[in-house]
């Protein structure tokens, strides 16, 4: 873990593309909030290996978005369940459950359902924010935060050799 | 666009997936293999052996080879083995952890196979066990044991010997009073025949006897010293008949306490056997129960055997268990549930949607050849009919039956509502029964065409089975040469066609069977007599036993009862002589004087009677030789006349 927080600082420091990193945690929401052992996660998986995503933020964000998940799973499961219990939507959740394939990626279970449409909706805000947070932090607070005693410190630290050896 | 793909990534992501994929290939087979085994012995209790596990991908399909599923209450057999089970199978479930197998097919399919090696659950035996589970355990064993001897005893009339060792019997309480009796009685009379004088003491008593009397007095003191002789021997006398008295009372009072004793005694075994008929009695409801006799093994075996298999496989159906283990499996982060749609398409945990298989029926008689084979299909078999929505059904039917016009047997297991429900039809026309034993006086069911239709339902651990058969051109015989065999072959001839209805109610594991036959009222007669066979061997194995009882308490009482009697007589005869002895001797010596003088007197008598004698003999001579002169003289006076 603490490798791969550092392995992420030195990203975050270098010239890798904002968009990878950006990408990484937005691909990191399903990783995170859904239940791993999922189909959809395997579609997730080959897209991080097949698109230039930057897997340390993946890692990272999916590590981050785990311990999230537990405090958000109450709301994914009310989602699911409401979506599912949708009046409205009963004959798309019918014709769905009628197709094995479907079946097979649990779209019928609350938490699964619910946890997978709130990281779709949330994985644009979470591209376009964390992206703008990557540019911000770049072009104003990385200066800043290198005068701090505090990062002093730290570059003193364990944490920081770790980094250092990293080639930095 | 280039600079977005990670050709890197997509070669590794392919690799892993490859390799996965080939580990689950290799895996996959004995995985399966060791899951079956696992929770096979786990829902059977005992052994689930599977000699090898194949996987095809042409369709998806499963190939389970040498299957075994030992028999928990004989672990020697199983209850079930078959050479090959292929199994197809839908992929797509499988990712879902879902066994969805539209059809399996099993070949070589046995049921009670004897296996090479045991298949109880080693586990079980050799599971360290605390204190209190051991207690708890050996209680239930001996209550276990205590129901099974229930069983035993609610199952069959016990026998002489059983019924003699669980009964108080009075023959027993009797028997102890009398020995108890007999033992003090014998010491009173031994004590006093000890004080008896001897034979040899009474001859002592004669000739002492004869010498103080032989021979006239010389003079008075002599027979003072007789007299005085006399007196202590009648003194003596009269001790050894007082001996003799109180041993005849002894004697008597002894055998009348032992008499009123042996006659109770003598009349317990027939009071204990009057109890005893009263209570282990072949009654009335038996006695036109004739059925249960002829056909009672039979049914009863058959009925065992097929709800031993039903109670095997009830608990595969039943959800209750599955569903509170799921539950506690649930993974705490994982909450949410399924919802399910209507489909047409429904996807329990595990569905085996058609099972079939051939398998041979049972021959009829040892030593004799399979009466033929059955083919069997099963539908639906899961342990989630809530969510197929379909019951399980089973049809068996019979195929190059030997001697069976054709075997039909449906099933219904219905456990989408609580509590579940399981019935049976069975359809049997044209059974040709031949040389079939039946359980009464030897007697076989030479031939008999049988046509049987039976309906048993299971629900909620209680049963409700009703069977009814009907016999045509039925013909008996008997090896026997009994009155009962003969009659009862004599009065089966006109019997052509009976029928016997089997019901059983009330809970699984102990049902209430009943067999009745219209049989009974026509052979009511025969029975009757068989009644009274079986109740007389009964009574007579009871009398022979309680009697031994009785002469193990009484001894040989009559031989003892001789004894005392001869020991009675020969007191009366000794107490007789002894009187004898003293009044004779003494009569002797006062009827001494008397007896000269009335010798005297009688010479006296008979001398005077002679003289008187011949007076008359010698004037009736006179006479009659006068009357002869006077017939002389009339008889010349005649002559001269003419």
């Amino acid at each position: 873990m603490l490798s791969l927080l550092a392995k992420f600082f030195k990203v975050l420091n270098s010239d890798a593309s904002p968009g990878q990193l950006s990408l990484g945690f937005a691909f990191a929401l399903f990783i995170g909030l859904t239940p791993f052992f999922s189909l959809h996660n395997l579609i997730i998986l080959f897209l991080v290996c097949v698109i230039r995503v930057n897997l340390s933020a993946f890692f990272l964000g999916s590590a981050v978005l785990t311990l999230v998940a537990f405090a958000l799973d109450p709301l994914s499961v009310m989602v699911g369940e409401s979506l599912l219990s949708n009046p409205h939507l009963l004959q798309t959740w019918t014709d769905l459950y009628q197709s094995d394939v479907w079946r097979a990626f649990k779209f019928n279970h609350t938490l699964l359902l619910g946890s997978v449409v709130i990281a779709t909706v949330l994985f644009i805000p979470m591209l376009i924010v964390s992206r703008l947070m990557i540019s911000v932090y770049r072009d104003r607070l990385m200066k800043w935060f290198d005068k701090l005693k505090i990062s002093k410190l730290v570059k003193a630290s364990k944490f920081y050799k770790v980094y250092e050896k990293l080639g930095a | 666009m280039k600079k977005w793909i990670r050709w890197s990534g997509l070669v590794g992501f392919v690799s892993v997936v490859t390799l996965v994929a080939v580990f689950w290939l290799f895996a996959l087979g004995p995985l399966i293999k060791m899951a079956v085994e696992k929770y096979g012995s786990d829902a059977v209790g005992a052994q689930v052996n599977v000699a090898d596990i194949s996987l095809g991908f042409s369709p998806l399909s499963l190939t389970i080879t040498g299957v075994q599923v030992a028999d928990k209450d004989a672990p020697m057999e199983n209850i079930v083995s078959f050479d090959t089970a292929v199994a197809t199978l839908e992929p797509f479930p499988l990712l879902l952890g879902k066994a969805i197998i539209p059809d399996v097919k099993l070949t070589g399919v046995t049921m009670g196979s004897v296996r090479n090696y045991s298949g109880a659950l080693v586990a079980e035996k050799s599971k360290p066990k605390s204190d209190n589970n051991e207690s708890d355990s050996s209680e239930s064993e001996s209550d276990s044991k205590k129901s099974d001897e229930q069983q035993v005893e609610s199952k069959a009339l016990p026998s002489a010997d059983e019924i003699l060792e669980r009964e108080k019997l009075l023959t027993m309480i009797y028997g102890e009073a009398f020995e108890g009796a007999y033992q003090q009685r014998k010491k009173e009379i031994d004590d006093a025949l000890a004080n008896l004088p001897s034979e040899k003491a009474l001859k002592n008593y004669e000739t002492d006897l004869n010498r103080i009397l032989k021979g006239k007095f010389k003079d008075v003191d002599d027979f003072k010293q007789r007299k005085k002789e006399l007196d202590a021997l009648k003194a003596q006398f009269k001790k050894d008949k007082q001996s003799i008295a109180d041993a005849k009372r002894a004697i008597s009072e002894g055998k009348s306490d032992l008499k009123q004793k042996w006659s109770q005694l003598k009349g317990a075994p027939k009071q204990d056997l009057a109890n005893l008929k009263g209570k282990y009695t072949i009654d009335g409801a038996g006695a036109s129960n004739l059925a249960a006799l002829l056909f009672g093994d039979d049914a009863g075996g058959y009925a065992e055997t097929a709800l031993g298999y039903y109670e095997k496989v009830r608990p595969l159906m039943i959800d209750d268990e599955a569903k509170a283990d799921t539950k506690a499996l649930k993974d705490k982060r994982l909450d949410g549930r399924f919802i399910h749609f209507e489909t047409d398409r429904p996807l329990p945990d595990f569905w085996i949607k058609t099972l079939s298989f051939t398998m041979a029926l049972p021959a009829m008689a040892k030593g004799s050849d399979s009466m033929g084979q059955v083919a069997v299909k099963v539908k639906d078999i899961t342990h989630q009919q809530d969510v197929i929505d379909a019951p399980t059904r089973l049809w068996a039917t019979g195929q190059n039956l030997k001697s069976i016009k054709s075997l039909k047997l449906t099933g219904l297991l219905e456990h989408r509502t609580s509590p579940g429900k399981d019935s049976f039809d069975l359809n049997v026309e044209g059974w040709n029964l031949s040389n079939m034993k039946l359980g009464l006086a030897g007697l076989k069911l030479v031939s008999s065409n049988l046509q049987v239709q039976a309906n048993a339902v299971f629900s909620d651990g209680e049963m409700n089975t009703v069977g009814n058969g009907l016999f045509k051109q039925s013909k008996f015989d008997s090896k026997d040469r009994t009155t009962l065999a003969k009659e009862m072959v004599a009065a089966l001839k006109n019997v052509d066609q009976f029928k016997v209805t089997a019901v059983a109610k009330g809970e699984l594991t102990d049902p209430d069977v009943n067999l009745k036959s219209d049989l009974d009222s026509q052979l009511n007669k025969a029975f009757d007599k068989r009644i009274d066979q079986k109740q007389a061997e009964l009574e007579n194995q009871l009398k022979k036993k309680l009697n031994d009882k009785l002469l193990s308490y009484g001894g040989d009482y009559t031989e003892q009862l001789k004894d005392l009697n001869l020991i009675e007589g020969s007191l009366g005869s000794k107490s007789d002589s002894l009187e004898k002895l003293g009044k004779t001797k003494l009569s002797s010596y006062e009827d001494q004087l008397k007896a000269e003088s009335k010798a005297k007197a009688d010479a006296k008598k008979a001398k005077a009677k002679e003289k008187s004698d011949a007076k008359k003999a010698k004037a009736k001579a006179d006479a009659e030789k006068k009357k002869k002169e006077l017939e002389r003289k009339a008889k010349e006076k005649l002559k001269k006349l003419f």
